[in-house]
């Protein structure tokens, strides 16, 4: 049920670039997102090809990145859907005071003490659309990462990028625990059912709910802290820590990778200059404040 | 307990990973299958979890969870970098390390008391600073900052904090005593 994030060797530009620039390049342009939080539709769209063309020069087998898609298509729709048309929130100061026209409005609901008026405005229905392409950047970003890097050189990427022999292995300890829990977890989901547990109908108050995810969550802890001390004592039968450490893989830039690293900085230090000077805030077309709303 | 508070040995590196992971693939399995919440409080069970990690392994471990689990988990959600959540989340799992060496029987009220104590302080400060943060970067006033973000935040991690943290703790006691160390 849940996703693999398996990785294949596959010759492509793609694969054939040092993981640190592609992690270096990943960086940058989240960081062009985050830090610089650039925001109008009319910058994010250049990215959003840039990226969708780096996903295809990644040549994924679609059977096999499926069903992270899947997840990410649900989970932008409650998040947009929730989020953004609903309250406008994660989004700038102006989708929060908008004066724009009002496409919909539902009366006063009263569920559960809880007053809700949902009002849909065309600005808001702009600013969907807009965090939908800049999460659509951001994970075809990022979702071929685990697809397309070799498990074994996340931890010679990190060191080489400067961070001590601890630190690396704790991040490429972390990568690669991701798929083993997630299918740990749906190993544990199969057995819970088996003995009857019924995830759907999950019915009573938040904490009764909350309590009947622990048959879930605990097993899963629990095995993953087992399995912590295996990995410890092998860790510390091979002197770990004591040393610096020699790694079996070497890593070498080439001038691909020179290249695809001033790439990526370029288009953050554009981002951050441009932001600097004004641009790139949230834009919406003057057009949609003319709609006459229903 | 062996070991102590701010110690970072092979043991903090595993389990600040296997903390990381874990809240990365909890968080995101539940950003997809949201549980239903009142207005805009989200409960994040994967929350539970990684405190617990900072209770039973310290604050390095703790904040290594927070901080590298919210940066996978979004990373892999498709939900980009957001640099103050993820320090946010780092403080959420490094407070409630302080009480590592105040644990002495997991399944005792009085322990368990405390682990709930020092996590709920700790979501209340990390959750503080993100939403601060958000005030100072993301262009919000106040007003969003502490009624949008930080109350919501605040009350659907305490809930789940304390309904889950001391299931978790019982459960870990019989690994202890398995493990006899």
């Amino acid at each position: 049920m849940l996703v693999a994030w398996k990785y294949r060797p596959r010759n492509t530009i793609i694969q054939r670039l040092d993981p640190r620039a592609r992690l270096i390049f990943l960086a940058c342009l989240f960081a062009s997102f985050a830090v610089a939080q650039i925001w109008d539709i009319r910058l994010l769209f250049p990215l959003f090809v840039l990226s969708a063309v780096l996903y295809l020069l990644a040549r994924i087998e679609w059977q096999d990145i499926r069903r992270a898609w899947i997840f990410f298509l649900i989970f932008i729709v409650v998040i947009v859907g929730v989020n953004a048309l609903l309250s406008g929130r994660g989004g700038p100061m102006s989708v929060l005071h908008d004066t724009s026209p009002v496409l919909i409005q539902t009366p006063t609901l009263t569920i559960a003490k809880w007053n809700i008026r949902i009002t849909i405005t065309t600005m808001r229905v702009f600013f969907a659309l807009t965090q939908m392409m800049r999460m659509f950047t951001m994970a075809i970003l990022a979702l071929p990462i685990p697809y397309t890097i070799d498990p074994s050189v996340y931890g010679v990427s990190f060191r080489r990028m400067g961070l001590p022999d601890k630190a690396s292995f704790t991040m490429d300890l972390a990568f690669r625990f991701i798929p083993t829990l997630g299918r740990d977890f749906s190993i544990t989901v199969d057995a819970q059912r088996a003995r009857g547990y019924e995830m759907e109908s999950l019915s009573g108050g938040i904490f009764s709910r909350l309590r009947r995810l622990a048959p879930l969550i605990v097993p899963v802890t629990m095995q993953a802290i087992l399995t912590g001390e295996e990995v410890i004592d092998a860790m510390d039968l091979r002197a770990f820590g004591v040393r610096p450490r020699t790694w079996l893989r070497e890593l070498h830039y080439e001038r691909r990778d020179y290249l695809f690293i001033g790439l990526g900085v370029a288009i953050l230090v554009i981002s951050i200059i441009l932001r600097s000077m004004g641009v790139g805030a949230f834009w919406a077309p003057d057009w949609i404040y003319h709609l006459t709303g229903k | 307990m062996n070991g102590k508070l701010w110690e970072f040995k092979t043991r903090q590196v595993v389990y600040g990973a296997i903390g990381a992971a874990l809240y990365g693939v909890l968080s995101w399995l539940t950003n997809v299958v949201p549980l239903p919440a009142a207005g805009n409080i989200t409960f994040r069970p994967a929350v539970a979890v990684m405190i617990f990690f900072g209770v039973a392994f310290g604050p390095w471990v703790g904040f290594i969870a927070g901080l590298v689990g919210n940066i996978l988990g979004d990373a892999i959600s498709g939900f980009g970098f957001w640099w103050h959540w993820d320090i946010g989340n780092g403080i959420m799992g490094l407070i409630p390390g302080l009480a590592m060496l105040m644990i002495q029987d997991y399944r005792k009220l009085k322990d368990i008391s405390i682990a709930v104590g020092f996590g709920i302080v700790g979501i209340l400060v990390g959750m503080l600073f993100a939403s601060v943060m958000e005030k100072l970067t993301g262009g919000i006033d106040w007003a969003t900052a502490i009624g949008g973000y930080w109350v919501p935040a605040s009350i659907g991690n305490t809930i789940v904090t304390v309904i889950l943290l001391p299931i978790l703790m019982v459960a870990y006691q019989a690994v202890v005593s398995r493990r006899g160390r």
